[in-house]
């Protein structure tokens, strides 16, 4: 069955905000996105981190103390769950968290600008470099940020704020103007 | 007041929340005769000015417990430590 984002009638594509230039920043939502959370259960810290090293295709994203988001775009949720579950018995919990969180891109030279209006997290990027990922607020909504590349960053944030979030989000970012692909 | 949440690093007091004295004890007696001792347990706190030993939760993070020892009177705050890597109390 075909899963719809949450933003599919919200994420509307164009230009907007401030329109001289170019945008400050690009907005884009990930999806489809098959999204696992991974515990270690007890004492399996070590263990979990080898068994996630050894996996392929998939995106490994610290969430939290021995907690990690096991994230595929290529892979169904129910593949990457069903994979998961087998690889991690008895080393993790595995929840599907794909129907759960909605994951959107922001990228541009504007971009930290954005997101610094935000969370006081330092985004500088000797201090949070690429592959880095952080738990924080922004706009009183929890956030699993993660930085992507240079200028570009993830936000995941629950489904149900999704809508509010990217009401604040684009708000920010209208006065550097922005794209939605 | 900055916290410095031993997964996170340090953030902003805005993102935990406060739960109270980390210090007191839960009694282990469920008889009559230890009313006195929950009644202390549940409702009876000192309000220090000065050091103080609290339990924090980091909910708008890691979602980790943590012990903080701060100052009531500075805001200095002196330690911030994981309940999960804590001996429990006996």
């Amino acid at each position: 069955m075909h899963r719809v984002s949450s933003l599919q009638t919200i994420a509307i594509q164009g230009r907007f905000g401030a329109d001289k230039g170019a945008p400050g920043v690009t907005l884009s939502v990930v999806h489809p996105l098959a999204i696992a959370m991974v515990i270690a259960r007890n004492g399996k810290s070590k263990a979990l981190k080898d068994a996630l090293a050894s996996l392929k295709s998939v995106n490994v994203l610290w969430a939290g103390p021995d907690q990690y988001y096991v994230q595929s775009a290529a892979k169904s949720e129910a593949a990457l769950y069903t994979e998961l579950k087998t690889k991690l018995a008895n080393i993790a919990s595995v929840t599907d968290q794909s129907h759960g969180r909605i994951t959107i891109r922001i990228s541009g030279p504007k971009a930290r600008a954005v997101l610094a209006k935000g969370t006081p997290i330092d985004l500088y990027t000797d201090e949070f470099p690429v592959g880095k990922s952080a738990l924080t607020q922004m706009a009183h909504v929890g956030v699993h940020i993660t930085r992507t590349g240079k200028d570009e960053f993830t936000l995941s944030v629950f489904r149900g704020f999704s809508e509010s979030f990217w009401e604040w989000l684009t708000s920010q970012a209208a006065e550097f103007g922005y794209q939605v692909s | 007041m900055l916290i410095p949440c031993p997964h996170c690093g340090t953030r902003p007091v805005e993102e935990f929340t406060f739960l109270g004295d980390a210090t007191v004890t839960r009694p282990t007696s469920l008889e009559p005769s230890s009313m006195d001792a929950w009644m202390d347990y549940v409702y009876l706190r000192d309000n220090p000015r000065g050091d103080y030993t609290e339990y924090v939760h980091h909910s708008g993070g890691c979602r980790a417990w943590l012990v903080v020892k701060r100052n009531t009177d500075t805001h200095e705050v002196d330690s911030a430590v994981a309940t999960k890597t804590m001996k429990a109390k006996t």
